[in-house]
């Protein structure tokens, strides 16, 4: 019985609950971060933009870079052949 | 875009207590409800564009409102879980201090008792937790709480009748332990 009571007593403790209103400055503090939000995607928008030419520059200098090699190595290879034997054919 | 943010201010205004109490009720710390609170509002103005009519604001809120609860709950224990393996921190105590948070909105004969049944209410499932919280504390109907939880109206009903078995059955245990203390 007094197991019961107890436990009838728990349960309602939460009757006649009254809404707390939250703080007055908290609208405030959300629209500061809708704006801090904004401010950061445009940061990272062009923070992307940059790492792509980035990449492409990159990417171009490499493909110069490979194509000049490629070039003098072939030249330095007929080169080899003719200061061995003064001859294209043996 | 005017027109967006006089729509959203009006939004905040008719539902800002709302938001509050749910996550108060979920998270019982002042300092997170107003954190999710926060986060609420900050993503309804970035859905605000794209919400579709086929539920109300209402129906809309309360769901954002109990999923940031959720990730918060979640967020915390597996900080928790950490802190097992991991350096202990200050804000361990604040996990602690779960327990005897006294709900500002409660009576104030009554705070002993509230206490209690939060930390027992922390144990339920988090189907249990919300079903319970939304028709017990919010006092919404079944129909209600079955639409922001997107589930039938008898899942609903079985959740709150198993809810409420579950309190009774911890705490009768509890009963135990406040019997040996008297």
């Amino acid at each position: 019985m007094e197991r019961n009571n107890w436990i009838e007593t728990i349960l309602k403790s939460t009757n006649g609950i009254k809404s707390v209103k939250p703080s007055d400055d908290l609208f405030s503090k959300i629209q500061q971060r809708i704006q801090k939000d904004n401010k950061v995607s445009s940061k990272t928008v062009w923070l992307v933009a940059a790492s792509i030419a980035v990449l492409v520059l990159l990417n171009f200098t490499i493909l110069i870079t490979k194509t000049k090699e490629r070039k003098t190595s072939s030249t330095a290879y007929f080169e080899n052949i003719l200061n061995k034997s003064n001859q294209l054919y043996k | 875009m005017i027109e967006n943010q006089f729509h959203f201010e009006k939004l905040y205004h008719e539902y800002k207590t709302l938001v509050f109490n749910v996550a108060l009720n979920y998270l019982q710390n002042i300092e997170d409800a107003e954190e999710i609170t926060q986060d609420v509002f900050v993503k309804v103005y970035n859905s605000l564009e794209n919400f579709n009519q086929n539920s109300s604001y209402k129906t809309w809120i309360y769901r954002i409102t109990i999923n940031q609860c959720l990730d918060n709950i979640k967020q915390k224990n597996s900080q928790k879980r950490f802190f097992i393996f991991g350096k202990k921190s200050q804000n361990e105590a604040e996990y602690l201090n779960i327990t005897t948070f006294e709900h500002p909105g409660i009576l104030i004969e009554n705070q002993e008792e509230a206490t209690i049944l939060f930390a027992v209410i922390n144990t339920l499932t988090e189907n249990q937790k919300s079903a319970f919280l939304l028709s017990k504390l919010d006092g919404l109907s079944n129909p209600e709480i079955a639409e922001i939880m997107q589930v039938s109206i008898s899942s609903v009903e079985s959740l709150v009748f198993r809810a409420k078995v579950s309190l009774q059955d911890k705490l009768s245990d509890k009963f135990n332990q406040y019997r040996k203390k008297k």
